[in-house]
């Protein structure tokens, strides 16, 4: 979603993005902001200053770029059947990784979020448990 | 009074040749289709298994796609399995035969394969999206000679024409009560 908003005659280019569940990313003009979206309705949330976004962020529901997907975790164990990508990659929600033989199913494990790949962590035939991680991103 | 409960109608979208109805399936489950559309094709040109291992899908048999509900990730591994149960016992109250299952995904009469189940999820953090691909030789008069050995038909093994529409609705009620069951 974007729109404009102008406060004080300076006009704000805002865009909302639903990064994944609970994430949301919210651009004002070039700058990006994260929201746990499960804390956008607690009361400290409105006391929320974009200035600092390190620390007061983090305990007002605003996480920052870092703390989203820099490691790719597998949802489940199985076989690593194919990697879809490569390292230097950039990659983009929705976007398919690698597929994973488990639970007599094929599963294709995408992305949640943006990224570039700077590792992967995992080769064919290989068996991943649940919560190993399978790419780092940079 | 009138009953306003309706239970939701699958939708059937019927294709003459797709390259495999799983791929279709998950095309447009990423755009928003319902979930229980059901992708039928006559014929596909590149069926495949577990693994990408090629599924010879000529015109005459039964090749559907299932648009699952979100799921968890374990109900979807238990109805994987309780499809073959399913396609085995759809043949044997439909015809006079004796199917097996050879666990988990397949269907066997008289030592040869019948049938096929391959489920595909798509999945970040959660699974996002799930279809399950069912192949069946139901009316498939003569397979190649690589596979004469190892594949049969529904009407190889009894000799009768079976009819697919009905086929499919009777294993797509299954599931969903089956669905519904594990779900719970």
């Amino acid at each position: 979603m974007q729109t404009e908003i102008k406060i004080g005659g300076t006009v704000y280019r805002i865009e909302i993005e639903e990064m994944e569940e609970n994430i949301l990313k919210v651009k004002v003009n070039d700058k990006e902001y994260f929201f746990d979206k499960s804390k956008l309705y607690e009361p400290e949330f409105k006391k929320f200053l974009p200035q600092d976004l390190g620390t007061t962020a983090k305990e007002n529901g605003v996480i920052s770029r870092e703390r989203i997907e820099k490691e790719i975790k597998s949802p489940l164990s199985g076989t690593v059947s194919s990697v879809a990508v490569k390292v230097g990659q950039e990659i983009k929600p929705g976007e398919k990784l690698m597929t994973l033989i488990a639970m007599k199913m094929e599963n294709e494990i995408v992305a949640e979020g943006y990224g570039k790949i700077k590792e992967i962590k995992v080769k064919d035939n290989q068996f991943v448990d649940n919560g190993d991680i399978l790419i780092i991103l940079e | 009074m009138k009953n306003l409960i309706r239970r939701p109608a699958e939708k059937i979208k019927n294709y003459k040749t797709l390259s495999s109805t799983n791929s279709k399936a998950k095309e447009l489950a990423k755009r928003g289709t319902d979930p229980w559309t059901i992708i039928v094709a006559e014929k596909q040109t590149g069926g495949y298994g577990r693994k990408k291992a090629a599924w010879s899908s000529p015109k005459g048999g039964l090749y559907f796609s299932v648009i699952l509900p979100k799921s968890n990730i374990d109900d979807l591994q238990t109805l994987t399995i309780l499809a073959a149960f399913i396609c085995a016992k759809t043949i044997k109250d439909n015809f006079n035969l004796e199917p097996f299952i050879k666990l988990p995904n397949d269907v066997w009469i008289n030592g040869k394969k019948v049938g096929g189940i391959l489920t595909e999820n798509i999945i970040g953090k959660e699974v996002k999206t799930s279809v399950m691909g069912i192949g069946l030789n139901t009316n498939v008069r003569k397979f190649p000679k690589d596979l004469e050995n190892i594949a049969t038909s529904i009407k190889i093994e009894s000799g009768k024409e079976a009819d697919n529409q009905k086929l499919l609705k009777q294993i797509i009620r299954q599931l969903k009560e089956q669905l519904k069951t594990i779900s719970e």
